[in-house]
């Protein structure tokens, strides 16, 4: 089966830094790292500069242990012992939202130890439904457009900021377009190939990640055409947040007899649900797709969403019998979060099981043998 | 026996009753017919106004830290599904809440009634988290107030502003709703006449810190915090700190030091360990050590010269949190190295202890570079230990104690 874009968007996501460096040293423009969820992306590439979000190398944290303790995040340590490392050397900054206390500690540690000019700390506000909230927020996103213009030497003008929204919710819709099609050919993609395309628009060019995510969308199709897809347990993996998980981790989930058929993650349809609407004040479009409670996210004070009813209602449309979760160890949102979610999901019949994501490896088998019960237990409903 | 003796104030024997007499009056509120508000975050002046009993989130923390019970909590809102690495504050309330939906015994003292109203100020992202959980599994109502530490001077304005805005028009209104009258300005007022009052008495107390050997530690302060905060406007207030100012400067003019012979001195980062502040203390003192001072305890009005009680006192409190007292700036290190830097000086400090919370982030990050930077432009060296405020199984004492000791041969062989 010829699946020459697919196989493009795993090596993107098997090594940003190779990509990355490459295409600077072909287009000679700045990278900003964003850090992570929820960074108005398109203010940062209607400057000109090309956006990527942080992610997490696959190498074991060594010196970035001695800035960040152990009991914080795999993203948090990573990103900062691969700054430290000088593996990202090709950024010229990053833009840090306030979703966390790790994202609220990283902005020291970088002024200590980089020369960056470029720091941004974005302090996006909490989802407490007033219109100071609302006005606020957009106040951060004039701040940013202010740095991003000072970081880029151009004027960021309405126009620009629309043509990005445009072309960044064409991306949003090929990635739809692509779930759209696993939905309704259950284990045509596995999860690690989805995860792969979804990281590959966090890290390209979304121009040319449009171009190459029509390629996917015309190889699935063929591979449609060809039937004997994967089939198992309809199964929904949520949670993740800002972190990737293990892609054995997702293989596993898969080998041992359930397939994928949708996610709430945020290497996943976290990143891409909701399109702006494309108007003359995109700001407020902005304000509005953040503002929104959809998906829900615990790093952002949203008390009344219950994030288990969207992850039901995601099963329901998918038929899926079970859930996932995706724990991201030492993530204090959704650790606080997930109590309520478990507690939910049991009052409401749903299978499901928790699996802690370490940034380090993590022992398969014990995941396996408790994966094998799981579906023991579900296999007959 | 020790070579070191320690020598205990006399005025600090009485916050305990005072501090109980505050949890007491909000366990019976409901009976006495009063409204209850719990609150996270720098805003609790605002329910105190309104005559609510008001619980402060960090408040209670220490509270049942030091009364021995975070444990059984801590377990409880395991075994109701809490995650362990999560919030140990978080984690206290939800225990205590699980204990009451539960009807599980625990120690009457450290139940509080359920709020009418949870005050989820976010100075700390975490800070909403306990307030959704309330809400997700009590249905009480929240109000929430966003309250970002600024990471640069120039923000410093600007989130004032918006803080100021959000108790305008969220807050107030609730707490109006809440209590059925409107809000009580002059009480507010009344009560940062108090505050400031304290704080600068406070103020006149954390001079003797500076003297060498200092009459107090900084563990004597942190049980003496409560006056100048969840307890503000109280009227046990004022007379708890000109006592204890008098006690000072008694023991000064008769050079009596809280440790004796005082070898080194030390600067506390991060929480103070609420439920181990007598197993911190016994290892400080067998090594002549003395913690003076701290960013999280001077976070508490460090400016109070600056409350404004004549003019809006919104605004005047507001100011505290943000221009004049800087509270929301201790949270984010960037504005706070050069203060520290300074403390260093002020305080004659010989090295740095930074305690490192593993279940709360707030402090932890970059406590290396920190220690980095002060050895650079002050000379002294400094350790992590790591630990948790409150929960036993995230201490080791003996490591921390290894540490500590490593700590003080530092210290000497600097002096050297
Ligand atoms: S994974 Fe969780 S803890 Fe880590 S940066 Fe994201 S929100 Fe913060
Ligand atoms: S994480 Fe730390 S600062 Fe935040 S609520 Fe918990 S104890 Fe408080």
């Amino acid at each position: 089966m010829k699946q020459r874009a697919l196989n493009q968007c795993m090596k993107v996501s098997g090594d940003p830094y190779g990509y990355l460096k490459e295409w600077k040293g072909n287009n000679n423009k700045k990278i900003i790292s964003c850090f992570a969820m929820n960074i108005p992306e398109e203010i940062i590439h209607a400057a000109g500069l090309l956006p990527v979000i942080a992610w997490r190398s696959n190498e074991s944290v060594s010196i970035g242990h001695s800035h960040v303790a152990s009991f914080n995040c795999g993203l948090t340590r990573s990103f900062i012992d691969d700054v430290l490392k000088e593996k990202l050397n090709f950024l010229d900054g990053v833009v840090i939202n306030r979703m966390c206390l790790q994202a609220q500690g990283i902005p020291f540690i970088l002024e200590q130890n980089t020369k960056w000019a470029n720091i941004i700390y974005m302090s996006l506000p909490a989802l407490y439904g007033s219109d100071c909230i609302r006005d606020f927020f957009k106040s951060e996103l004039d701040r940013l457009i202010i740095a991003m213009e000072k970081c880029s030497g151009n004027k960021i003008t309405t126009g620009k900021i629309v043509n990005s929204i445009e072309i960044y919710n064409h991306n949003r819709k090929l990635l739809s377009d692509i779930y759209e099609i696993r939905r309704k050919n259950i284990g045509i993609i596995s999860a690690r190939e989805m995860l792969s395309i979804v990281h590959s628009s966090m890290i390209m060019p979304k121009e040319e990640n449009n171009k190459l995510l029509l390629e996917v969308i015309e190889e699935l199709n063929l591979k449609v055409a060809e039937g004997n897809h994967k089939s198992g347990i309809p199964v929904v993996i949520y949670g993740s947040l800002c972190q990737t998980p293990h892609p054995e981790l997702l293989d596993l989930i898969e080998n041992t007899g359930m397939v994928v058929v949708d996610d709430d993650i945020f290497i996943g349809s976290r990143y891409f649900v909701n399109s702006l609407d494309i108007s003359d004040d995109p700001i407020e479009s902005m304000a509005n797709r953040y503002l929104s409670h959809i998906p829900p996210c615990p790093t952002k004070g949203d008390y009344k969403s219950n994030w288990s009813t969207y992850i039901s209602d995601i099963m329901n449309k998918n038929k899926a019998k079970a859930v996932i979760t995706l724990m991201i160890r030492y993530c204090p949102p959704h650790m606080c979060a997930y109590p309520d979610d478990q507690i939910n999901f049991e009052k409401k019949g749903i299978p499901e099981i928790m699996l802690e994501v370490e940034h380090e490896i993590i022992s398969l088998e014990q995941v396996r043998t408790r994966l094998q019960s799981f579906v023991e237990t579900i296999g007959g409903i | 026996m020790s070579e070191y003796k320690l020598n205990r104030l006399e005025t600090t024997k009485l916050i305990g009753n005072i501090v109980d007499k505050h949890w007491a009056s909000l366990r019976h509120a409901k009976e006495n017919g009063e409204k209850v508000a719990w609150c996270s975050g720098p805003v609790f002046a605002f329910p105190y106004a309104m005559d609510m009993k008001c619980h402060f989130m960090a408040g209670y923390s220490a509270y049942a830290g030091g009364r021995g019970a975070a444990q059984q909590l801590l377990e409880i809102a395991e075994e109701d599904g809490e995650l362990i690495d999560a919030c140990s504050y978080h984690k206290l309330h939800m225990g205590m809440a699980a204990a009451m939906r539960k009807n599980i015994p625990v120690r009457k003292d450290v139940i509080l009634p359920l709020p009418d109203l949870l005050i989820s100020g976010r100075l700390c992202p975490e800070m909403s988290h306990y307030a959704e959980g309330l809400y997700r599994k009590m249905g009480v109502r929240v109000t929430g107030v966003d309250v970002p530490p600024p990471h640069q001077k120039s923000e410093i304005k600007y989130f004032e502003k918006y803080v100021e805005r959000q108790i305008r028009e969220s807050l107030i209104p609730a707490l109006e709703e809440v209590c059925g009258k409107p809000f009580n300005y002059d009480r507010l007022t009344e009560i940062l006449i108090v505050l400031k009052e304290t704080a600068m008495l406070r103020n006149e107390c954390w001079e003797y810190l500076k003297l060498k050997p200092s009459p107090w530690t900084l563990w004597d302060y942190g049980v003496s915090i409560a006056p100048v905060f969840y307890l503000m406007g109280s009227p046990e207030a004022v007379p708890y700190y000109k006592k204890l100012k008098a006690e000072l400067a008694d023991r000064a003019a008769k050079k009596i030091a809280a440790l004796e012979p005082e070898k080194s001195r030390v600067y506390w980062d991060g929480w103070l360990p609420w439920a181990f502040l007598g197993k911190f203390s016994r290892i400080m003192c067998k090594l002549g050590m003395v913690p003076l001072v701290g960013r999280y305890p001077w976070e508490f009005f460090p400016h109070p010269e600056t409350i404004d009680t004549e003019g809006d006192p919104v605004a005047s409190f507001v100011k505290q949190v943000y221009s004049n007292g800087g509270q929301a700036k201790d949270n984010m290190p960037s504005l706070n190295l050069p203060v520290i830097q300074n403390w260093v000086e002020d305080y004659k400090i010989d090295g740095l202890i930074m305690f490192s919370s593993k279940s709360c982030r707030m402090w932890n990050l970059g406590h290396n570079d920190f220690i980095a930077a002060i050895e650079r432009q002050n000379g002294i060296p400094g350790v992590v230990i790591e630990g948790d405020m409150v929960d036993t199984r995230m201490n080791s004492f003996a490591q921390i104690e290894t540490r500590l000791e490593a700590l003080a041969e530092m210290i000497e062989a600097r002096k050297e």
